[in-house]
């Protein structure tokens, strides 16, 4: 049996910023997460007091604590916060502090001191994973030169150790719009210490990149530490990811085309990607951690969650379970 | 090894809506639809569906009968189905358990309609004993008593197919007070008249269900477990021309089992199954899940974190 765990990413149930800040939606979304068969849940970092989830300071403000939030996951039947993820361009409401760029040397010791302050919640709620963004948008930054890349490692290096130090694996999660998207995840991973920092292999991300996720397994399975199963139902092929302020104007507004949902769970019509044979190629690969299920958007949170777990029930999960030991 | 037989398997009662593109639609819209409702019973851990005795033009038109529709049901991991409910249209002109004159067409009703159903095992089909509480009033010994006559003579066709027939009394039906329930099972014969205890349906017409339930243990032949926020006030139970989706009081009566402020006492009601030694289906319903923002995935979703988190920690 491998030493997979399937978890749920709750990001879905936060289309804007002032939804889901009440302490029942969270409870009614936890539960639908339980029963659908998910025994961890994926958090993203917010900051501002309509984001109780978003970082440790809003947990506990909001539930007294750390472990009080553990605490109210546990009473809904879910394990584990099985991983957290951060863009450091996040500004920090609580801290006064603006956006940090792994690319400016003077940003990393604050990067470092808040990835660990994030493990250490992460440990604390039974995870093991901190995800991030490890540059910003292509469209937002100059070409990563050698240089570039340099500093960009030393900083996640850096950042791995602080984490590490509470036990949590520090994983680049590379998104469809990263500035690391076309041959450069290679290059920032080969100069990262491997001992400190990992991949998380977000299916949906690479697939609307054009980057089969099958060929990074291939290439990197040795490096991955965090999946994330996410399905896409468009790609970026005309390469809108390298406009100013994609995130918003390609993400959000859906570029030229105006793609109403680049993402969906696992098994949605018109997905792209082949779920079982990245489950079967991670296995090969030896993979053993979480396994994250997003749908990332949906008009329907709760039948997104609920039709992405009975995919991993009836499909995936059995891969999973008829390896042998 | 395998798993302990369980005394308790949960089957959901097929309300469902979901957005379609141009709008709200149920399961039965198309294949696709009712794949999508299928997987999301299934993935929360239902182990079968009740579904409407209307819906067997559907299961002919679209899957070629009950028999190849329950095939569907069972290729998405889901035994079968468990009990139908015949919501008739009821009408003191020609079709109304308290008034004999119309009872051939009542009777003849349930001869065509169960040999539809005849291809398929059914545990239970499930009938509102009465007529809308303003078509039956006053009401008296007597129409409770020819309601009685009328279902026991069905009762006795159904059970000709295998099938029990069973009462379920909706808050706003002419038979849903303490007295007229009593009266009323009083001249039904137990061989061929059963209860089916709506958990909700009882509380809003101020009954305890828990002690009708155990009054009538012995003939309770299936559940559906759903909650109330709401007890009926004043004629909330014989609005005209609507009290279930229309009263002015209430917009919403249903809830799902495990909603804040719902009114039934789930352990309770678990506990009193447990003692009177009940083997079977507990069926769970929460129709009109959807109304005033509600959604039907959350709402059954929730309902089963329920079941399984805090009921089946009292009987399984």
């Amino acid at each position: 049996m491998s030493g997979i765990r399937w978890a749920y990413a709750i990001n879905q149930w936060k289309p804007q910023f002032d939804d889901f800040v009440r302490r029942e939606q969270h409870e009614r979304a936890l539960k639908t997460i339980s029963i659908a068969g998910f025994e961890g849940v994926e958090l993203t970092y917010g900051t501002g007091r309509w984001e109780p989830l978003g970082n440790p300071q809003q947990l506990a403000a909001n539930f007294g604590s750390v472990a009080g939030f553990g605490e109210f996951l546990r009473s809904c039947a879910v394990d584990a916060v099985s991983s957290w993820y951060w863009d450091p361009a996040e500004r920090s409401m609580e801290d006064l502090t603006g956006p940090l760029s792994p690319l400016a040397e003077a940003d990393a010791p604050a990067i470092a001191q808040r990835a660990g302050l994030l493990a250490g919640a992460l440990a604390e709620l039974g995870g093991s994973v901190l995800l991030v963004r490890p540059v910003p948008g292509a469209g937002d930054v100059e070409p990563l030169d050698d240089d570039a890349l340099a500093r960009v490692a030393a900083c996640w290096d850096a950042a791995g150790r602080t984490t590490a130090e509470h036990g949590i694996r520090l994983a680049l999660h590379v998104d469809f719009l990263s500035a690391l998207r076309r041959d450069h995840v290679p290059a920032l991973l080969d100069r990262t210490d491997p001992a400190l920092v990992g991949l998380a292999l977000d299916t949906g991300e690479l697939t609307a990149g054009g980057i089969d996720p099958l060929g990074v397994i291939e290439r990197s399975g040795d490096r991955i530490w965090h999946v994330q199963f996410k399905d896409a139902l468009a790609v970026d092929d005309a390469g809108e990811y390298l406009q100013p302020h994609a995130h918003w104007t390609v993400r959000v507004r859906g570029g030229a085309r105006e793609v109403p949902r680049w993402f969906a769970e696992p098994g949605a019509d018109g997905g792209l990607v082949d779920f079982p044979a990245v489950t079967r190629a991670l296995l090969g690969a030896g993979y053993s951690g979480w396994i994250v299920v997003e749908s990332d958007q949906s008009p329907h949170p709760a039948a997104s969650a609920l039709l992405a777990g009975y995919h991993v029930q009836r499909e995936l999960r059995p891969l999973v379970e008829e390896e042998p030991a | 090894m395998t798993a302990p037989e369980r005394a308790i398997k949960w089957s959901y009662m097929d309300h469902w809506r979901s957005n379609g593109p141009s709008g709200p639609v149920d399961q039965w819209h198309s294949r696709k639809t009712m794949s999508a409702f299928l997987k999301q019973v299934k993935a929360v851990g239902f182990d079968a569906i009740d579904t409407f005795d209307f819906r067997i033009w559907q299961m002919y038109g679209d899957y070629g009968g009950p028999a190849k529709y329950q095939e569907m049901v069972q290729d998405h991991g889901l035994e079968r189905i468990v009990n139908t409910f015949h919501a008739a249209d009821y009408d003191v002109r020609n079709y109304a358990p308290h008034v004999p004159e119309t009872h051939e067409a009542v009777f003849e009703d349930f001869r065509v309609t169960m040999g539809r159903w005849s291809e398929i095992r059914l545990d239970n089909i499930i009938v509102m004993p009465a007529t809308l509480f303003y078509d039956m009033e006053p009401i008296t010994e007597d129409k409770l008593k020819y309601s009685a006559e009328c279902w026991n003579k069905v009762g006795e066709i159904t059970a000709g197919f295998g099938v029990k027939l069973t009462c379920h009394h909706e808050f706003f039906c002419g038979i849903q007070s303490e007295p007229d329930i009593e009266t009323f099972y009083s001249y039904t014969d137990p061989r061929y008249v059963n209860l089916f205890v709506d958990t909700a349906q009882h509380c809003i017409a101020g009954l305890d269900p828990v002690a009708l339930y155990d009054r009538h243990a012995h003939r309770v032949s299936g559940f559906h477990f759903k909650d109330t926020r709401h007890v009926a006030t004043g004629d909330d139970h014989r609005h005209r021309p609507d009290s279930e989706i229309m009263a002015p009081t209430t917009g919403k009566w249903f809830y799902e089992m495990g909603t804040d402020q719902g009114l039934v006492d789930f352990e309770a009601m678990m506990r009193a199954v447990r003692d009177n030694g009940y083997r079977g289906w507990i069926s769970v319903e929460h129709d009109k899940a959807n109304k005033e923002g509600g959604d039907y995935s959350e709402s059954t979703a929730i309902s089963r974190w329920y079941a399984k988190n805090v009921l089946e920690e009292i009987y399984r």
